[in-house]
Order: C-alpha cells, then structure tokens, then sequence
C-alpha cells in the first residue's frame, strides 16, 4: 500500500479509535493519542519522497496524491507542531471533559492538513480543506462559550472561502475538463482574461479566510481566543498556513505567469500590510492574553502574505521563513498562555502578576519567543524580517516598508505587555500558591524555542528546503546568489552573517555579565518586590501597585481615529440586516390557507402570462 | 425475471385489504404485515434492478390491452433506481416507526401503518406507470393517504393542517385533471410515450395551457414556491417519520412526475429554464425563511423544500451531468433528511411545540441519535467526507459545464444559510444546557437500527460514492434518452 | 592571527572612545542646561565623577534575574551597535567589524537593549518603572516611523543597505548627503530628538513625576552600567547622523566636531520646550517628520 495513503488511513482511523479509547482509561487514550501523532510523523519523514505517488479513482473525479518540494517544506511544520503541540496537548487536557472528543477533532484536523499538503488534484483538496474547517470548528466550540456568536462567525467565513474555492474547482474543471492542479497550472495562460483573474481570486478569497487577510479575519481573534491553546498552537502555527501554502501556488504558479497579475498582488500585498498595521494595534490594546496572540498572528501572517504576494524570489524566501518561523515561536506563546491558564486559571493580564519566579521555564520560553516574535536580532524572527524588508526595498514597495515597519515596532509594545503582565511585576499573594506547569507541557515549549535561536544562526538549515520549494516553480536557484550558509546577500550585494553576530552577541553578553556580577553576586540578596523606593510610602503587603491596567492607554489615545471603524462591527450588523430581511421571507408563509390559495392562482397567471414568451 | 413490476401496485393494494381481516386475529399483524410488504417491494426492486441492467427496461402490460390503448408500467433503470430508493426508504420508515405508535391505540396504529403502506403504493405507482390518467389516480392515493396521516393526532392543529393539504390538494387534482382532458381531447391518448410522439402536433397554445396547468398541479406535491405553504405545517403536525416520508418518497414522485413532461413528454426547450428559474426562487424562499424558523420540524420542512429547489435546479441545466446530480440530490436528501427527521423526532420528543430550543444539552442525554443527527447535519450541509458533498458536487460541475456561473454563486451563498441553521441547532445539541424538567425518550430499538443504517449509508457514500454512481449514471442516460423510452413502451410485443 | 588581535584592541579603543565621548557630552549638555536656565552647573566633568562613584559602589539588594540583566542588555545592544558602526572612514583603529553596518540590523539591535532594560525595570514590581517602559516604547512607535523613512529614502536613492557604501557615495560625488536629500535629513534629524530622549521627550524617566522612571531600583555597578551605555548609545547614534549624513570623518578632531555640533541640535531644542504628554510625543512624530519622510522617499524615488 502506498505510504502517504496508509498515513492518512492512520490519522482517521487512529482519531476514531483515541476518541473511543477514553472509556478503557485516561492514561490508555493519551498513550494512543501520542502514538497516531508521532507514528505517522515518523513514517512521513522516513518514508515518503517526492516520487510516491496514488491514485484514487471515482466516477466523479480522480484524487491524486504525491509530495513536492513546497508540501515538503510546509509538512516539515505541520507534522513538528502536531508532534509538539500533541505532548503539550497531554499536559493540558489532563482532567478534562470531552477529552475524546478534543482528541478525535485534534487527529483529523492534523491528518487533514497533511491531506491537503499532500493532495496533487483540488477534489482531494477541498475534501480535506473542509474537514479541516470542520473539526477546527468542533474545537473552537469546545469551550462551550457563546458558540452560536464565534462558532457560527468561524464557519461562516470559513464557508465563504470554501465555497469561493469550491467555484474556482469547479469553473477550472469546467475549462480543463480535469480537477489536477498540474492541469490548471499548465491550460492557465490559455484561459480567457476574465477567468485569468476570476480563478485566483476565487481561490485567493478561499485562501485569505484561513490565512486571516483582511477583510477575511473577523472570526480570528475569537476563534483563536476561544479554543483550547493547545490547539490554537496548532491553529494558529499550522493551521493557518494552509492557506498561505495555497497562496503561494496561486501566485507563483498562476499570477505570476500573466500581466494582470501584479495588480492583484499589489491588492493583496497592500491588503496584507493593512491587516498587519491594524490588528497590531488592537492587539496593543488587548487585555486578554489569548486574544492578545491571536491579534498579534493576524498581524505577523500579515508579514508572511506581503512576502508570498510580492513574488521576487527574496520576499518568497521571506515569507515562507517567517511562516516557520511563525508557527515555531507563536505556538510556542499560545503553550506558554496555555501553562499559565492552566496553572492560575485565568489569562487576564491585568489579573496575573510576578509569576517569573514561579514559572522559570515557562517564562524562558516566553522570552525567546518574544525576542523572536519582535524581530531582534539574533533570533529567528529577524531573519525573517531582514529579509522581507530588503525584498521590500528592492522591489521598490516603498510605502510598505513603512507600513510593515511601523507594525513590528508597535509590536514591541504587546510583546512586553504580555512578558510584563504575566511574569513580572509585583509577586501577589494570591498567586504564590501557582507552580511551575507539568514537564510534558515544558519541554514542547523549550524545544521551539531552542529552536528559534537555532534558526537565527543557522538559517540554511530551513533555507534549503525552501530553496528546493522554489525551484519546483521554476524560480532560479538562490544558494550563493541569496543565501549562503549563515550569510544573507540582498541583489545590491549588502550581506548579514548571522552566525557570527549571534557569536559576537553572546561573546558582549557573556563579558558584560561577568563584569556586573564579578564579586556583586555574593553580596547581593534577593527583596521582594514590595520592597521598592517609592519616595519614602511603604507598600504594605494586600497593597498591588503593579502598573497593568490601561497599558498603553496614551498610546492608545493616539492612535485612536484609526481604531474607531472596526469591520467585524459592520460585518455583523450586515449579517443582521440580511437575518431581518429574511423575516419578509418568512412572512410569505403566513399559515393562511387561503393566502396559499390565492398564490396558487397568482403563480397561474404568470405561468399563463409569461409562459408563452417562456416554453414556446 | 423474478416478479413483475405489477406486484409493486398489486401487493400493498392486496394487503390493504388483508390487514383489517388479519388484525382481528393477530392485533400485531397490522404492524408485521406492512413491513413484509415494503420490505418484499425493495427486496424486488432490487432483483428487478439487476434485471434491467442487463436486459433493458422492463414493460408490463396490464390486463393485456397493449399501448397506447391499455395501461402499462415501466421499469427503466430511471424509474426503477427511484422505486428502489422510495420502497427503502418506506421500509426504514416502517422500522423506524414499528414501535413509535406502540402507545396507541390498536385501531390508529393500523390506520397509519395501512396509510404509511398506501403512501408508499401511491408514490411508487406515480413513478412506474406509463399513462397519465393512471398517474392522476395515483396522485390521488398518495393525496388522500397524506391527508390521513397528517390528521393522524386528532388535534386541532394537526386537523388544519390536514385541511390546508386537503385544499391546495383539491386544486392540484383539478387542474390535473384539466390538463389531462386537453391532451386527451387534442391527442385522443393518455399513454405518456405515446403523448411524446405525438405532441408535435398539438397546438402551441394549448400545448403551453395544458404544460401550465401541469405545473401547477404537480408542483403542488413537489413542494415548489409558491403552492408549498401547506408543506411545512404538514411536516410539522404528523408523526415524525411520516416528515421522512413526505421527504424522501412523496416530494421524489412528484419531481418525477414533473421531470418526465419535461423531459418526455413536451419538447419546449424553454421548460428547462423554467425549472431553473422555478428551483432557484423555491431554494432562496425555502432557504432563507428556513433560517428564521424556530420549530425544529418546520426548519426541517423548509430546508427540505429548499433542497428539492436544488433538484429542480439540477434538472433544469438539462445535460446528462446535471440529471446525474439531480439524482444523486434526490438520493441523498432522501436518505440525510430522512435521517433527519428520526433523529431529530427524538431529540424533541415529548415536547409540546417542538421548539429548536428543546434540543439543549441533548448530547448528554441521547448520544448517539445526537451523533447520527450532527452526521445529517454536515451531510446535508454538504461538508466532506460525507454523502452530501459528492452531489453538491455534482451539480456544481454540471452548472460550470454549462457555464452558469451566477448560478453556482447563488447556490454557494444559500448554501452558507443552511450551514448556519443547522449548526446552529448542531451548537444547541451540545453546548447548550438542557433547561426544562421533560422526560426524554430514548429511542427504541428498531428506531435506533434505522437510523444507524441511515447514517451508514451516509458515511459509506460519502467515503465511496461509487457504490451508486453506476445506478445513477445509467438513470440519468435512460431519462436523456427520450426516443428509445417511446420505442421501447410502443413496440412492446408488436 | 594578527587581525583578530588588531580587531579585539580596535573594539576596545572604539568603546573607549565612545565611553569618553558619550561621557563628556553628557557633562557639556548639564553645563548649558544650567546655563540656560541661569544656573551655574556642575563641572563638565561631573558625569566621569558620578560613574566613579558609582562604579566604586556594591550592590546590595536585587529583585530577580531580569533584574539583574536588565542593564547587561542595554550595555550588549550599545556594544553591539557601536561595533558595526564605522566611526572613522579608512582608519583600521577605529572601524567596524561586521558587513559595512547594516541599516536594518542597526535599526534593530538599537531597540534590543531598551526592551531588554524594559523587562528588568519590569520585574522591580516598581510601578514608575513600567509607567516609564510603557511611554518609552509608545514614544519609539512614533520615532522610528520618520527615522526608518529617511534610511529607506537613502537606500532607495543609492541602492545599499550598508553605511558604509552611503559614506563611499558621499565621498565619490564631494557631495553629503544633508544636501543630496535635504528632507531626509530633517527627518532623520527629528526623529533623532525622540532616540535621544531629551526634553520635551523626557517622558521616560520624566524626573519631576515618576521617582526615576525605570532606572529606579538600579544602583552600584548596575546603574553605571546604564551610564556607560547610554553614553555609548548617545556616541552610536552621533556618529550614525554623521556617517549617514556627513560623509563621515577621516580623523578624530573632524568626528568630535560634527558630533558636537549635531548633538546640540536636541540638547538646544530640549533646552527651550517643556515635556510633552506621551500622546502628543506620539503624535508629534507623525506630523511634520512624517510628512518630510515622506518628502525624502518621493525626493529619493523622482529626482
């Protein structure tokens, strides 16, 4: 039996069975449980290579299945996160209700997503896309809080992209008479102008649903707020860049092949930065730590789509970076506000304080990913970022440098609200009870970020498969020419080595370090944190004074003509309206036996009046 | 040959009569009877099927008067694939019910298990028969034993119910009946394949006159906008599977009633886009007033409207394409609905006014019918890996073959309706808590199997759609090919 | 083996230098400040005494490991920065050791020493300090905007990255940069107002209202190490402007002048305007500096 088939067999048959298992015992289900994640994942990065390939054949339609270079790279972080996120799921769920049925959803949404990598035709692919909506959905509502609101928003949207999607599939299968997406790519110059751009942008919209682009991104913060964060690891790390993985064959293998092309582009690319600069902003505002992230994804998968719509090979190589990059260190956030919900009970961050004491580990993991998430140099995120602004510059999209700058500066601010809410600030007692989260559900969260400062070193370890990934459109080969090793070049031949600025950075760190605590340690003794000068007014103990509600509050004065127009709000009174106008509907039906009469006899006469014209 | 098509008429018309008699000896065999008998016409259905696909259809002639003259039935692969799917569906009504009415009365239950056997009778006689006049007395079975079961509770509501039924149904019979006199006295024959070829030579204007009064007549049983406003309150008042019924075998005959003057009998080009035109505004009204339904049954009824809309959609494009998903819409909407309208019977049980609320927190208490409903839900929502999702499908690349692109966006948009109301009360069934003190009633046994073989099916489609494709491939090749349906019914033992 | 030891002691003189630099210019800056407000002052170099001090001194308490390397991390980002920064054109002394300066990065590593003194002031549990933080990083928002359009005008218009091919461009056409794209300049010039922190930017540590803003709770070795840093940051910046701006300077003297002088330009300005509010510092900086940003880009991308 071929391996990729045997490994979606897996997926589906092993979520059933974990969802059933929890009857026999918890430990017997979370067992199973990591045994259909890591099982797979084992067989994937053994077995499979780019020429396994299966056919499935239907009267309807043929689903195809194979691997590319681009589904490679794009596995490489789905199957990593369900592996990670799967131990950290463990940590979490323990003790909780419908594990089950968390589980079942978990596994088949993991094992749609690798369908949807793997699948070669779009019948397949719209197959597994929808089952990935839908068990995402099931895990959104798990929570049970307002599911008719974010629950119905979430499908709502999704369905709108899907079936968007599902227009485009069936529109091309109507023009190249078959559903292989090799087929649309090779008739696609061919079309006619109006389907050249009908078709990507059908299928830009299925895309930009899951890829959060606005307009497209109302359900995001709630969806991603509202599931379990052992799932939004997934959700917004893995899941997510299903749809940027969608947007890079639309552009690189469609757009990019007729002129019109680079008008879209630019729609989205502009679209993209928009997102980006605005749902910043609202995360700044954000007191919720879970809804804090989910903002802040919306913003950083901004990034990634300026870098995949913009299209010269260095924003590519940016873009696909930065979505790893992404899915390392943003579900390595939403784990660690997963420790914390798990350990207090609450992710509010004007509630939480002083737990870096508590939660050492946690807030390591914490701080990397920050330092990732923001960009500085000389983590992950900064290669990412480099990159993507030299593209930028290069490509001559001026304002958007500005724009895309201004969004990762303004991150900065959410970035320390969420280190100071949580880990900083004054140690309350309420919390002192609070202890460092289970192991299981540390190491997932060390591992990513370990391997963020690997990835800032040594880039060419991810590089090289989205070197590959690039080549397979037939875009040139950028080692040496872009990239080599650890340097990065831009066209105007400025480079940046990060291995050794990683070096020197560590190599200052280590002197100034040494040079502060050299004899200064030992006589130093800890004090609380209520033993602070505050001109001469003790602190007594019930006394917090930990800065944390109305953060940003000036900031937020400033930049508030840009926040009052929210389009969730307009999006939502649209969807009343048409709710209402559907009550006129209704009314038709009024239950009158008579009226139902009467339309009878209307419904002859316009048979008779216009069925002349109609039939003859 | 195993059996004739003739049985499928003879058989429950014969039990009919057997019942009341066997009744007063046995009091359960008014329930065993009827079973037997649907269970004997699918199992024939099916034996006549594996027939046909290697002999060609089958033309019985009754009482020896050939066509056009006499009367005869005809099971093509198109009828017999609908026979096949009505008498099923009857039989799992059957099941599903065979304890339901336990708590009544000796002498309901075998009214409504004798009216249940009639329904079916009727349905399956409108789809097999080659005459139009026989068509009308059929019609007027599956009316008159509609009307019983609606009444079915003697209660106020479910009596006006009936009479709303009773009186759009007193029209379409009227105007039926019309319509058959202007082709008899124009054609001087009531044999439909004879009717085709001969209709060439009618007048135009009554041509189009009798088409219209057709329409009206038929479209009242299959539910198109606007003759459907006693749908829903029929629906709503009788028993709940007698909704699966209505669904999945009564609406099924009249589309087919429909699809063969169109398609058969009258050569208007310009019927098809009536039909689209008819099933788009039937599937928008249907749709959109579903939305705003707070009775789980009426939203039910409305979005089983809504569906048989999208059929009529389906045949209406007119290619081989679009009657293949016409078809598989109609097989699978009897199938999910019906599984609809058990489950979700079960989930508001013994509640007064059956409001969608009433679902609350029934995932706790009723898991598995609350499983087998969520798996309807998606599966008519059209979500894969579920049946729903092939036919959908389906009709879509037919629409797109036929380059109808503003009507596969409006089909997506109201699609996103019904996605919402249903995971709407999908969202009640499980996260919302359960409120009021009423018992809930577990289902039964027999209840319980039906339902789970409803889902199966279901499930399997939706992981293997080939399993029908075949049946359904060659119904809609037989449909499209009206020649040889006239040459087959007319040189019958010549 | 000779290189790295010439780059080692080269690393060393340039920190010395900037530490020197920064130092005296902080001394110069509170001399005319009280000269301006009619005071006499301290003595120019009353900013080396009170690093002696300081230095000479023990710490005795602490609020945790952030704390604790809170000013390590401002001390690595001052380093780091000075480091890639060439201070004089074609002097092995004083050159820089990375890829001729990149602008990008250099934007970057000079807001990691900031965010990482952030976190120590945060985990004090000192309200002030996080006050403090929380108008610093909404005031660099609004600075960096400017300050990034004026570096990208000049990348565009010469096609580099680096500050290093900017100072070669300078030198090849005879011409700075301040007058190749005089609006770059003033933007560069007043988001530098903002980087530097002076009045009426002072909100951070904004003496009168919070204790000391997030430098409380720091004292002994670890406030001079903010001291140094900050001086040596003041020396980065400097020498950013004149590199970018001023083609430059081939020896000692000509640096010290074209520092001096453009480091009066916010320490003048301070001296005559009061604090602003934290919003309005924002907002000041998307007002005129942004319009003559956007001046630059457009000078930069049409002539």
């Amino acid at each position: 039996m071929n391996i990729i088939i045997l490994i979606l067999i897996l997926f589906f048959l092993g979520a059933i069975i974990t969802a059933f298992s929890g009857k026999i015992s918890a430990l017997v289900q979370d067992i199973l449980f990591l045994i259909v994640l890591v099982v797979p994942a084992v067989l994937f990065f053994t077995g499979v290579d780019m020429n396994t390939e299966s056919i499935i054949t239907f009267s309807q339609a043929q689903l195809t299945f194979g691997m590319t270079p681009l589904s490679y790279y794009f596995s490489l972080i789905v199957m990593g996160l369900a592996v990670l996120a799967g131990f950290y799921t463990v940590g979490q769920m323990n003790g909780k209700k419908r594990k089950g049925y968390y589980y079942l959803n978990y596994i088949l949404s993991i094992g749609a997503m690798f369908g949807i990598l793997m699948s070669k035709d779009f019948i397949s692919f719209f197959i597994f896309w929808e089952i990935m909506t839908w068990a995402s959905y099931l895990i959104v509502i798990y929570n049970g809080k307002n599911v008719q609101k974010i629950g119905i928003k979430y499908f709502v949207m999704s369905a709108i992209g899907a079936y968007a999607m599902l227009m485009a599939i069936v529109l091309i299968h109507s023009i190249t008479g078959s559903f292989l997406i090799t087929d649309l790519i090779s008739e696609y110059t061919g079309m006619t102008q109006g389907m050249q751009l009908l078709i990507p942008a059908l299928l830009l919209i299925g895309f930009g649903v899951k890829a959060a682009l606005m307009p497209l991104h109302i359900w995001a913060p709630d969806a991603y707020s509202n599931a379990p964060m052992s799932y939004t690891a997934i959700f917004s790390g893995a899941l997510s860049k299903m749809g940027i993985y969608g947007m890079v064959i639309v552009f690189l293998s469609l757009l990019s092949k007729v002129p019109e092309g680079a008008l879209i582009r630019d729609i989205v690319a502009w679209l993209a930065a928009i997102t980006a600069a605005i749902s910043t902003l609202w995360a700044i505002k954000q007191d919720d730590a879970k809804r804090l992230l989910a903002y802040s994804s919306i913003g950083q998968l901004g990034y990634i789509i300026i870098g995949v719509a913009i299209g010269t090979p260095m924003s590519i190589i940016a873009g696909l970076f930065l979505a790893f990059m992404h899915g390392v260190f943003k579900s390595a956030l939403f784990m660690v506000v997963g420790a914390v919900e798990k350990q207090t009970g609450t992710t509010d961050l004007t509630e939480v304080t002083g737990l870096i004491r508590k939660m050492p580990w946690t807030f390591l993991a914490a701080l990397i990913s920050i330092i990732a998430l923001a960009g500085i140099p000389p983590l992950g995120g900064f290669v990412g970022k480099w990159m993507l602004y030299e593209s930028l510059i290069l490509s001559d999209h001026f304002m958007l440098v500005i724009l895309v700058f201004f969004s990762s500066t303004a991150a900065f601010l959410y970035c320390y609200k969420i280190l100071f809410g949580f880990f900083l600030g004054q140690e309350e007692k309420e919390w002192a009870h609070v202890k460092e989260a289970p192991a299981i559900m540390i190491v997932p969260m060390v591992i990513l970020s370990i391997s963020s400062i690997v990835l800032g070193t040594y880039p060419q370890l991810i590089l090289k498969p989205i070197n590959a990934a690039m080549m397979s459109f037939g875009l040139p080969d950028t080692y040496g020419n872009l990239w080599k090793e650890s340097i990065l070049f831009n066209k105007w031949g400025n480079q940046i080595a990060l291995a050794p600025i990683m070096y020197g950075i560590m190599l200052v760190f280590v002197i100034v370090t040494i040079f502060l605590f050299f004899r200064n340690r030992s006589r130093t003794r800890y004090v609380t944190t209520k033993d602070i000068s505050t001109s001469g007014e003790i602190i007594k103990e019930h006394e917090n004074l930990t800065f944390s509600r109305g953060f940003f509050q000036p900031f937020l004065r400033a930049v508030e003509p840009v926040m009052k127009r929210q389009i969730d709000k307009y999006m939502l009174s649209f969807a009343k309206g048409v709710e209402d106008l559907f009550e006129f509907t209704r009314r038709i039906y009024n239950g009158n036996g008579q009226t139902y009469a009467i339309y009878a006899m209307i419904f002859l006469i316009i048979l008779l009046m216009f069925g002349k014209n109609l039939l003859g | 040959m195993v059996g004739s098509p003739v049985l499928f008429v003879a058989i429950p018309l014969l039990a009919a009569f057997i019942i009341p008699l066997t009744g007063m000896i046995w009091k359960n065999s008014v329930r065993i009877i009827p079973g037997l008998v649907l269970a004997f016409m699918f199992a024939l259905s099916i034996s006549l099927m594996g027939y046909v696909s290697e002999h060609g259809t089958i033309v019985e002639v009754i009482a020896g008067w050939k066509p056009p003259i006499g009367i005869n039935l005809v099971f093509s692969p198109f009828t017999g694939f609908l026979t096949m799917l009505m008498t099923f569906l009857g039989f799992m009504v059957w099941l599903y019910s065979y304890k339901f009415k336990r708590n009544v009365d000796f002498e309901p239950s075998m009214k409504y298990f004798i009216l249940l056997m009639l329904l079916v009778t009727g349905s399956v006689g409108i789809v097999l028969t080659g005459d139009i006049f026989n068509m009308f007395v059929f019609i007027e079975i599956v009316s008159i034993s509609g009307y019983g079961l609606t009444s079915f509770y003697t209660r106020r509501d479910s009596a006006e119910a009936a009479f709303k039924f009773l009186f759009m149904g007193a029209i379409a019979s009227t105007f039926l009946l019309i319509a058959i006199m202007i082709i008899y006295s124009q054609l001087g024959t009531l044999n439909i394949a004879d009717i085709a070829e001969k209709m060439p030579l009618m007048d135009n204007k009554l041509k189009v006159l009798s088409l219209v009064f057709f329409i009206l007549a038929i479209g009242v049983e299959a539910e198109i906008f606007p003759l459907n406003g006693w749908a829903p309150d029929v629906y709503t008042q009788a028993p709940g599977p007698i909704g699966a019924a209505f669904a999945g075998i009564v609406v099924k005959a009249a589309i087919y009633a429909s699809v063969r003057l169109v398609y058969t009998m009258y050569d208007f080009g310009g019927a098809f886009d009536l039909f689209i035109i008819i099933g788009l505004i039937t599937f928008i009204v249907a749709e959109t007033t579903a939305l705003r339904q707070d009775r789980l049954k009426r939203m039910l009824a409305y979005s089983s409207i809504g569906q048989m809309g999208l059929v009529m959609i389906a045949f209406g494009i007119g290619t081989k394409e679009g009657v293949y998903a016409a078809l598989f819409l109609m097989f699978n909407h009897a199938i999910i609905k019906s599984l609809l309208f058990f489950s979700g019977s079960y989930l508001v049980f013994n509640k007064k006014n059956k409001y969608i609320k009433h679902v609350n927190g029934m995932g706790k208490y009723l898991p598995i019918t609350s499983v087998l409903f969520t798996i309807g839900s998606f599966a008519i929502i059209g979500l894969p890996p579920f049946s729903g999702f092939w036919s959908k499908l389906a009709v879509l690349t037919a629409a797109a073959d036929s380059k109808m692109v503003i009507l596969i966006a409006v089909i997506l948009i109201i699609s996103i309706l019904e996605a919402v109301y249903y995971l709407r009360v999908v969202n009640r069934i499980y996260f919302f808590d359960k409120k009021e003190k009423t018992e809930t009633q577990k289902p039964s046994i027999n209840a319980l199997i039906a339902m789970i073989c409803l889902g199966i099916i279901v499930l399997v489609i939706g992981f293997y759609p080939d399993l029908i494709s075949g049946y359904l491939d060659r119904a809609a090749t037989d449909l499209m090919d009206k020649g040889n349906y006239i040459k087959e019914v007319l040189t019958i033992n010549k | 083996m000779e290189g790295i030891l010439m780059s080692i002691l080269g690393a060393i003189a340039t920190f010395l230098l900037a530490f020197v630099v920064g130092m005296t210019y902080g001394g110069i800056r509170r001399k005319v400040i009280a000269r301006v407000q009619n005071r006499y002052g301290p003595p120019i170099y009353q900013n080396f005494i009170d690093a002696f001090k300081l230095f000479s001194k023990t710490t005795a308490v602490h609020h945790g490991a952030m704390h604790l390397l809170g000013p390590a991390f401002l001390m690595v980002s001052a380093v780091v920065a000075l480091m890639i920064i060439p201070v004089l054109r074609d002097n092995i002394w004083f050159t820089n050791l990375n890829f001729k300066g990149d602008l990008i990065f250099l934007i970057y590593i000079m807001t990691f020493g900031p965010l990482g003194m952030a976190l120590g002031a945060g985990q004090t549990g000192n309200p002030n300090s996080a006050i403090g933080v929380t108008r610093g990083l909404s005031q660099m928002v609004g600075f960096e905007i400017p300050w990034v359009m004026a570096l990208v005008a000049l990348m565009i218009k010469y096609n580099t990255t680096s500050v290093v091919d900017l100072m070669n461009v300078q030198n090849e056409v005879g011409q700075w940069l301040i007058f190749q794209n005089p609006f770059a300049f003033v933007a560069a010039i007043l988001a530098s107002l903002g980087m530097f922190r002076y009045a009426p930017f002072n909100i951070v540590g904004a003496p009168t209202e919070l204790a000391s803003g997030p430098a409380s709770e720091n004292g002994g070795k670890f406030l001079f190490t903010m001291m140094s840093a900050g001086s040596v940051f003041a020396f980065v910046k400097l020498t950013l402007l004149v590199d970018v701006f001023f083609g430059g300077a081939s020896n000692l003297i000509e640096l010290v002048i074209k520092t001096f002088l453009l480091y009066m330009i916010p320490v003048m300005y301070g001296v005559v305007n009061p604090r602003y509010r934290t919003e309005q510092a924002v907002t000041y900086f998307w007002g005129w500096p942004l319009l003559f940003g956007f001046l630059a880009i457009i000078y930069s991308v049409y002539f």
